[in-house]
């Protein structure tokens, strides 16, 4: 059981983890906001995330954790 | 995310508030009493991807701001009285082009320099003559830290929303003061904008910002429309917050600055057995008639605290249509009214009742 988390302070919603996930698990909540303004990603479907931590690679923030 | 309380300045407080609420683009210029707005952001607007840029002067300030905001983005500039009468011109202009932006005026005493204390001298220029042609902003009233923060991320919300720029009144006392502030999780209510300026790529039609109608049947159409929207808005936005108002026989009212003293004067009238209320009008345009004429059967006189020589005045006696005498104290300059001085005023409208 993988579990992947972003950090919301380091986010800048680029989207760039969206593109990389090979599940297309992860997406962009619109409806709130980081401290820094932005729209940050989710993991949509925790089940199902495999811990393959692109996502985690792909991150220039470095701000996802890939748990596993 | 974190809910804790901080201590920090009013200034200070909006501008963090701004940048949560998704504010990508600040350009001030500095004036006291509004400079700490400038200074925060300039530390934090590089830190969160965003824009923070210090302009030659206050004109082109707000007319970087009418340029980002012709992209879409939320863009945001400050500045104090006199600064506010050199914007008047930008602002005018990002209301014809209907650009949704925040423009925050952290009010100190006039006419000309002035001085640096604080004032509420800038209502007629705020409500009235935000700059020439048919138009109006929004204008929100703070009257705590929080409420700087909390309308901040209102403003931006709202100059989406109608697609108008927004100015929150505050003032010196209320920008320089530090109280707890909480910033809670930000709602995104940031629509899609699909008139702004971003390149079309060939893939549509390109979109055009512009205020100028060398057709005069062409302008008094947007003007027309612009003010189907100004309607709508005085529908559903003008907010004022009511305290002991039910049985109250006087009155007080006063926004912003003033109605935290008024409020220390109506408890200790409340104390002396004497039947005050205060009316604290949020949205100073659309000016919440309701409020007043909700009370205007049961109140006898209303007296209107500002710290100018009288401005709001004028919207409450037309929100009460004349039917009960409005009284008039202020103190100007950057003096501030004390809770005993607005007590004293309303012990002799008690006198003049009997």
């Amino acid at each position: 059981m993988a579990k992947m988390t972003v950090l919301n302070d380091k986010c800048k919603g680029c989207g760039l983890c969206v593109t990389a996930c090979p599940k297309k698990l992860i997406v962009l909540r619109k409806d709130i906001r980081t401290p820094k303004g932005y729209c940050p990603a989710e993991c949509s479907d925790v089940s199902s995330c495999t811990g393959c931590a692109l996502c985690y690679t792909m991150c220039p923030d470095c701000a996802i954790i890939v748990e596993r | 995310m974190s809910n804790e309380r901080m201590l920090m300045k009013g200034n200070e407080a909006l501008a963090e508030a701004a940048v949560r609420a998704g504010c990508k683009c600040y350009f001030g210029y500095p004036i006291t009493p509004q400079t700490e707005i400038a200074a925060y952001m300039s530390k934090r607007m590089p830190r969160c991807g965003g824009v923070f840029l210090q302009a030659e002067s206050e004109i082109a300030a707000i007319n970087m701001v009418y340029g980002a905001a012709a992209t879409g983005v939320r863009a945001m500039t400050s500045s104090s009285s006199p600064g506010i009468s050199l914007k008047s011109e930008g602002i005018s202009y990002a209301a014809g082009c209907d650009l949704p932006c925040v423009i925050v005026n952290v009010q100190r005493g006039g006419p000309g320099l002035g001085g640096i204390q604080p004032a509420q001298s800038d209502y007629y220029l705020a409500t009235k003559a935000g700059g020439h042609g048919d138009f109006s902003v929004i204008v929100y009233a703070p009257s705590s830290v929080q409420e700087m923060a909390d309308f901040a991320v209102k403003a931006f919300d709202m100059a989406d929303k109608y697609r108008m720029p927004v100015m929150i009144l505050s003032d010196g006392l209320l920008g320089q003061m530090m109280e707890p502030v909480v910033f809670p999780e930000i709602k995104n209510n940031e629509p899609e904008k699909d008139w702004a300026c971003t390149g079309h790529n060939n893939q549509r039609r390109h979109n055009v910002v512009n205020s100028l109608y060398l057709k005069p049947e062409e302008l008094e159409q947007s003007n027309i429309e612009r003010f189907k929207k100004y309607d709508t808005i005085k529908q559903e936005l003008p907010e004022a917050e009511t305290y002991l108002t039910e049985d109250a026989e006087i009155i007080v009212t006063g926004y912003g600055a003033a109605a935290r003293i008024a409020r220390s004067a109506v408890n200790a009238a409340r104390a002396e057995g004497i039947k005050a209320g205060l009316i604290r009008p949020i949205t100073l345009w659309p000016f919440p008639e309701k409020a007043y004429a909700d009370t205007v059967d049961t109140a006898k006189a209303y007296l209107c605290t500002e710290l100018s020589m009288g401005q709001m005045i004028d919207d409450v006696r037309l929100a009460t249509s004349c039917r009960r005498p409005v009284r008039f104290f202020g103190r100007t300059g950057g003096v501030i009214p004390t809770p005993a001085e607005i007590l004293a005023q309303i012990k002799l409208i008690k006198e003049e009742l009997k």
